[in-house]
């Protein structure tokens, strides 16, 4: 379960500005659910998960990951995160099984629970042929199920995906949206980020638009469509970027009539 | 810190490390195989030398224009050399010579002085530059004076003299150095250099790979969510590095002692208590052990601190290059240990290292340089948890920067482009080059004119230009404003209870480093400088009031205000203290730095720094002008010296004249 309460992200930048890459964000994801964070580039997607995943610490507001306050208990949010972006690397000198143990090790698993838990992975994801290999002989495929089992390892109840697809072949992304979807099915709580329309449609149970740093609405698919008179997701996003826009130059007017 | 976390990641580090083949390359491969290599082959072709001139020997040409007894004798001994072959000079012995095909001309003459002595000259032509023709050249001179040395006794037999006379006065070498020492001496003039540069190679090797590697490789994410905290992350990376630049350091050190024990006992050098002290090795490798830790967290933050590897290599090449300098000092004769050098890192080491390899160091300097690493040693490292905690370091890649815009106010775009930290410390460099060239030149014609031209025309005048070529408010820019009257009631019991404790300050550092006689007596002149009261008192508290300030606490501020107030501060005095190339003065300028800089930064008003800035100055000029009075006596010793009783009225007046000061000036603060 993730909650997220008015969380704010500001970067300050050269010559004293501030830029605010999350503003003001708030949304929950339950158990079982396969929420979507759906924006362009630069959104502020990644920005949002990182703050989650402990990696930025928020300037404002907070998150709850299974009931931990990421500002308060940061050890304890991660232990029960799984994290998977699309372009992870990998220490290619390591072996499948050490690259794995290590993080299992680093999660305080005990080495027979990691042993475990890693054959139960290797056979479900069909990769007993290559745990002793050397990462750096591995194809992309292949990688890409070892950094699947990297990031759930440990059974976290949430797992969190930055743009997981991006950059995989067909083939390989079909496989990470298969495990997106067995991770619902074993009632794991899951946000998934991402700026193709298409994979939000076939995936989400509800979706999250981002825009600028701000949430434009939030809901299913069918809600969303209902409330906007528009049938694909695609028109359906545009429309509120558009009323995004409008709201933010209306605003404006209404400030300069005050003065 | 969790331990165990931290050996999970070191365990883990270390394997990958030591997977890389071209790590164990240069680290343990590389050093086995280069000192046998190199010192077999510098023995080979020192002995190549010798062997040449043997195989092939020597033609000489002789032209001899005197033809006496004495000469016949002369060329005779040259004859006996085995390698030598004489022939007379013909017309063509200069196109002989150049082609090589002989080696030297000789040619005798001789001269008769006023009272009838013959004595003679032998002109040897040869070439410096040819090691064979050098070689050929000892030769002959070893074989000339053999007959010299003949021919006068000879002539002393003659005239009734005992030939003894001679060696009248014989020098016999009595060395207390024992053969221990004199290995220690030759063995601490270059191994600290090697060493020092081992350390700092192997470890730079891994360092650059293990942050900005993974930055780079897109691990450092996925390491950051695992369930470790960043501390244990940089803990076990941090004795990664330190563990893999001992090994290098280890293995080199072995390789060149079982090297060097092989040159000697070819080179046929009695061995017995001269090999390489083992127990010295030992203390070396534990003194070195600080010095790894201070190199491995510099690294490791500056792994931290760059983008990707390439960055990192580039950013380790100016500590590469500083180190080798400090670490050449142990080469310079003269510079000994003390307690001030003690403090100087590499430097201590390596002067350390020259005192224990001669068996002759002291416990109080190995305790300081030890201390002094360590302090060191945890500034690096708190430093590196910083940066690993520094978001926008960490994920400083390509990609992100130009992902994050920032939305810029229109007004003072010139402005912040101008004023960024890169351009301060260009300015500041600049100034300094400017300062140490013209300035001293200046200095030299004449002390007091030249120091009034230092001010103006180095100081104050290319903050001018700079204003003006780039279009700037001075005014604004330089916070030329006038203080409040509380202020400046205010400033002068800041001023002169700070200078009061700065001095007692400095008086105690003269105690412990006393400063050098010959400094001491240069400082003196500035306040016996011949001139009127109200010159010196011009040029000596009124000029760098003005100029100093407005370049440290004007200009300079301006270029770090992105780090906030406090940094701000600390960093502009640092440049402050720097500028006066004095390192006795160091602390104490950098102390007055940080004052002057919050009296202006705080107030918005550079008057308040300027005023106490030439209090400050002028008291020591105070000092002097009334040194005989007897009220004075009841401040100052009799070694001219401030009582140290003076220090409880003076921090107190300063606590309560700064509470106030920031009481009148709060909610000032950087309203701009």
């Amino acid at each position: 379960m993730i909650s997220v309460q008015n969380l704010v992200k500001a970067f300050p930048q050269k010559g004293g500005d501030v830029f605010y890459a999350v503003n003001d964000v708030s949304f929950t994801a339950g158990d079982g659910e396969i929420v979507c964070l759906l924006g362009v580039n630069g959104a502020g997607k990644t920005t949002t998960m990182r703050v989650l995943s402990t990696v930025f610490k928020p300037t404002s507001g907070t998150a709850e990951i299974q009931g931990w306050d990421i500002k308060t208990h940061p050890q304890q949010v991660r232990n029960n995160l799984g994290f998977l972006t699309g372009d992870t690397g990998l220490y290619n000198r390591l072996r499948v099984h050490e690259f794995i143990r290590y993080f299992g090790r680093l999660y305080s698993m005990q080495d027979d629970e990691i042993t475990r838990s890693m054959n139960d992975m290797a056979e479900l994801l069909d990769m007993e042929d290559f745990m002793d290999k050397k990462i750096e002989f591995l194809s992309t495929g292949m990688k890409q199920k070892v950094s699947i089992v990297r990031s759930i390892i440990h059974d976290p109840p949430v797992m969190i995906f930055d743009e997981p697809t991006s950059g995989l072949d067909i083939l390989t992304a079909r496989n990470i949206i298969s495990f997106i979807r067995s991770c619902k099915e074993r009632g794991k709580c899951v946000l998934f980020s991402t700026h193709i329309m298409r994979e939000a449609e076939r995936l989400a149970d509800r979706i999250v638009m981002i825009h600028k740093g701000k949430i434009l609405a939030e809901g299913s698919l069918d809600a969303l469509r209902e409330e906007t008179s528009q049938l694909d997701l695609d028109d359906i996003f545009v429309y509120y970027v558009n009323r995004y826009a409008e709201s933010v130059t209306e605003g404006a007017k209404v400030e300069a009539h005050e003065f | 810190m969790n331990s165990k976390k931290v050996m999970i990641v070191y365990r883990k580090e270390l394997m990958e490390v030591l997977r890389d083949k071209r790590t164990l390359f240069m680290i343990l491969l590389l050093p086995v195989i280069l000192y046998p290599v190199l010192i077999i082959g510098f023995n080979a072709v020192a002995s190549r030398q010798t062997g040449v001139l043997k195989e092939q020997g020597a033609t000489i040409a002789i032209q001899d224009s005197v033809n006496t007894p004495v000469s016949a004798r002369l060329l005779d001994e040259l004859s006996k050399v085995e390698q030598f072959t004489l022939i007379p000079a013909a017309g063509n012995a200069q196109s002989l010579y150049k082609s090589k095909d002989i080696q030297s001309i000789i040619t005798l003459r001789d001269s008769v002085s006023t009272d009838g002595l013959i004595t003679y000259q032998v002109y040897v032509q040869y070439d410096e530059t040819n090691d064979l023709s050098g070689l050929t050249f000892t030769k002959i001179r070893d074989a000339l004076m053999v007959s010299e040395k003949s021919l006068i006794e000879e002539e002393l037999q003659l005239s009734g003299i005992n030939p003894e006379i001679m060696n009248l006065i014989d020098v016999r070498k009595l060395n207390t150095a024992d053969s221990q020492k004199t290995m220690g001496k030759m063995l601490g003039m270059f191994l600290p250099y090697i060493m020092i540069i081992m350390l700092l190679s192997g470890a730079q090797v891994v360092a650059a790979d293990l942050v900005a590697g993974e930055k780079e490789r897109k691990t450092l994410e996925t390491l950051l969510v695992a369930g470790v905290d960043r501390l244990d992350i940089v803990i076990g990376k941090y004795l990664t590095i330190i563990t893999l630049g001992m090994i290098n350091l280890i293995v080199n050190l072995f390789s060149i002692s079982f090297s060097l024990q092989y040159m000697l006992s070819q080179a046929g050098m009695d061995l017995s208590g001269a090999g390489m002290p083992i127990k010295a090795i030992f203390i070396l490798l534990a003194a070195m052990v600080p010095l790894a830790t201070l190199f491995s967290a510099i690294l490791l933050s500056i792994s931290t601190f760059s983008r990707n590897m390439k960055e990192a290599r580039t950013y380790e090449q100016p500590l590469l290059m500083v180190s080798m300098i400090l670490a050449m000092i142990s080469f310079m004769p003269g510079i000994e240990m003390n307690n001030l050098m003690a403090l100087i890192p590499i430097i201590n080491i390596a002067l350390l290292f020259k005192a224990v390899m001669m068996n002759d160091y002291q416990l109080s300097h190995l305790f300081l340089t030890i201390l002094s690493t360590v302090v060191l040693d945890v500034i690096a490292i708190w430093a590196t948890i910083k940066l690993f905690s520094t978001e926008g370091i960490l994920f400083r890649s390509d990609e992100d920067g130009s992902s994050i815009k920032s939305i810029k106010k229109g007004d003072s775009k010139s402005k912040r482009a101008f004023f960024s930290p890169y351009n301060g410390m260009i300015y500041f460099v600049l100034a300094l080059l400017l300062l140490f060239y013209l300035g001293s030149y200046l200095q030299g014609r004449d002390l007091g004119s030249g120091l009034l031209l230092t001010q103006i025309l180095i100081i104050l005048l290319p903050v001018l230009l700079v204003l003006k070529i780039f279009k700037l408010p001075i005014k604004e820019t330089l916070r030329l404003k006038a203080p409040k009257l509380k202020e400046v009631v205010l400033v002068p019991f800041i001023a002169i209870s700070a200078t009061v404790l700065v001095a007692l300050i400095s008086q105690a550092i003269n105690t412990i480093y006393p400063f050098p006689a010959e400094y001491l007596e240069k400082l003196g002149k500035l306040f016996e400088m011949d001139m009127p009261m109200w010159r010196s008192f011009l040029i000596i508290a009124v000029a760098p009031g003005i100029c100093e300030e407005l370049l440290f606490r004007g200009l300079m501020p301006r270029f770090f205000e992105k780090y906030g107030i406090k940094v701000n501060i600390v960093l502009t005095a640092l440049l402050f203290a720097a500028f006066h190339l004095d390192p006795f003065r160091f602390l104490p300028v950098f102390l007055l730095g940080m004052l002057l800089g919050y009296l202006t930064l705080r107030s918005g008003s550079i008057v308040n720094s300027m005023i106490s800035h030439a209090i400050n100055n002028s008291l020591a000029l105070f000092m002097t002008a009334f040194a005989g009075s007897s009220w004075l006596r009841l401040f100052i010793s009799s070694q001219e010296d401030l009582k140290y009783w003076l220090a409880v009225p003076a921090i107190l007046i300063l606590i309560i004249a700064l509470y106030l000061f920031h009481k009148v000036t709060g909610g000032k603060e950087c309203v701009e």
